[in-house]
């Protein structure tokens, strides 16, 4: 299997296209921000940290194969606002699972941008079957990111409890998942 | 890391490390199909079951990290060896460990790993400061299913589809038990709070 969109990909409201140089200060924007960082693997990243992952995702665009990722900018087709980050990752070539994720600047939280650009994503991951089982993770306190995960339709399958140490602290840990069958019939419903 | 000794006495059992004559008792129940899917080195054929018992037989203490303690389960009338218990100890910061067993068939249903694994947790807790213990099984597998829950382990995962196994699709549990849940006196290790704690080296996105 393979993945390599037509970019950018496009929904109601959003752009999903790659990223471009030009985009470090918007990324930092968020990216530098504790609040943001607070359930991120990552801490607030410096301007610099910024520009590396920017370029970084310059390539990041397409899936060819196992340990690839996709990692996207979602911006505002209105005003050409960069809104937050997408990201689809490709974990087992063998068994067909792939890894969703999302980070949205806090002033374009809670308007619906986030669930529209990951719905834009799955669809892209099991539009043609080339995905069987997509999950995602977050914190148990993260509610906005597994609210989000709900809302798509995924399934908690898991609730680890203190099985790592987090930045200091007794990790509690969420694993949210859906089945390429699972889409299709909420596709249909 | 401890000062344990083996052989453990159970009531009916004997815990003890594995020898070189143990291959044709393992290779019994080892290259049984469902005994694969957990073990910690594949043996279909039973001239691998030499090499299995090999790796076993030095495994005999947890020194650091990574390092796994394999016993055998022997019961004590007849010296029989019915099966095996294995403690991985798999990340020293927050005490994780991972518990394995296999039992040969012919002797399920009579309460001898629920006492190898009480065994098993009493010295994962105690000896060696474990804070959390795991089980994985089959979705499918009922009996480890009861024996987890009789030992009082919460369900922490039930993956669906997530892998393919023997070129089927595999569904898992994972099973989990924190050490003040096994001993509820335990006292919790105090981590701070994460707003009050500096950044830590950043994990690749
Ligand atoms: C996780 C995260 C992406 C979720 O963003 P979000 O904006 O809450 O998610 P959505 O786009 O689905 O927005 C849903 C909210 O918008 C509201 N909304 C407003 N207009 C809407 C519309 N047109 N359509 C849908 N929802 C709309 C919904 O009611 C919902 O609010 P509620 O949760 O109070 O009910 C965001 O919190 C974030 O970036 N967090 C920081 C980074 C992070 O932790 N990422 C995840 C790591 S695992």
């Amino acid at each position: 299997m393979a993945i390599r969109p037509d970019y950018p990909l496009t929904t109601e409201r959003l752009r999903l296209r790659p990223f471009t140089r030009g985009d470090v200060d918007a990324v930092h924007s968020y990216r530098s921000r504790p609040d943001v960082a607070r359930y991120l693997f990552d801490a607030p990243l410096s301007r610099e940290d910024c520009a590396l992952a920017v370029q970084q995702r310059t390539t990041q665009l397409h899936l060819d194969q196992e340990g690839d990722r996709i990692i996207l900018a979602v911006e505002s087709q209105a005003d050409g606002v960069l809104l937050g980050e997408i990201s689809l990752i490709w974990r087992s070539s063998e068994a067909r699972q792939g890894e969703v994720g999302w980070i949205f600047h806090p002033a374009y939280q809670g308007k619906g941008f986030a669930s529209e650009a990951a719905r834009r994503l799955i669809h892209l991951a099991f539009e043609n079957g080339e995905f069987h089982r997509l999950y995602a993770r977050c914190d148990a306190g993260n509610v906005a990111s597994w609210r989000l995960m709900e809302r798509l339709g995924m399934r908690r399958e898991a609730h680890f409890r203190e099985h790592a140490v987090f930045k200091g602290e007794w990790d509690e840990e969420f694993y949210y998942a859906i089945l390429l069958r699972e889409w299709q019939a909420r596709q249909a419903g | 890391m401890s000062s344990f000794s083996l052989p453990i006495a159970t009531d009916r059992l004997q815990l003890r490390p594995f020898e070189r004559g143990d291959v044709e008792a393992v290779a019994a129940y080892h290259t049984l199909p469902a005994a694969q899917r957990y073990a910690l080195r594949q043996s279909r054929y039973s001239s691998d079951v030499a090499d299995v018992v090999g790796a076993m037989r030095n495994q005999v203490s947890l020194q650091r990290p990574g390092d796994t303690l394999s016993l055998a389960m022997v019961r004590k009338g007849d010296n029989q060896l019915i099966g095996q218990v294995c403690l991985i100890w798999s990340d020293a910061t927050s005490g994780q460990g991972e518990v394995r067993f296999m039992l040969h068939p012919a002797y399920s249903g009579q309460g001898y790993l629920t006492e190898a694994l009480r065994t098993i947790f009493n010295l994962a807790f105690d000896e060696f400061r474990i804070h959390r213990l795991t089980v994985r099984c089959d979705g499918r597998s009922h009996h480890s299913i009861k024996l987890m829950q009789t030992l009082g382990m919460r369900l922490e995962a039930h993956y669906r589809e997530h892998a393919l196994f023997q070129g089927e699709w595999d569904e898992e549990l994972h099973f989990a038990i924190l050490d003040r849940e096994w001993r509820p006196s335990t006292k919790v290790v105090d981590f701070r709070r994460r707003s009050a704690t500096p950044d830590l080296p950043r994990a690749a996105i």
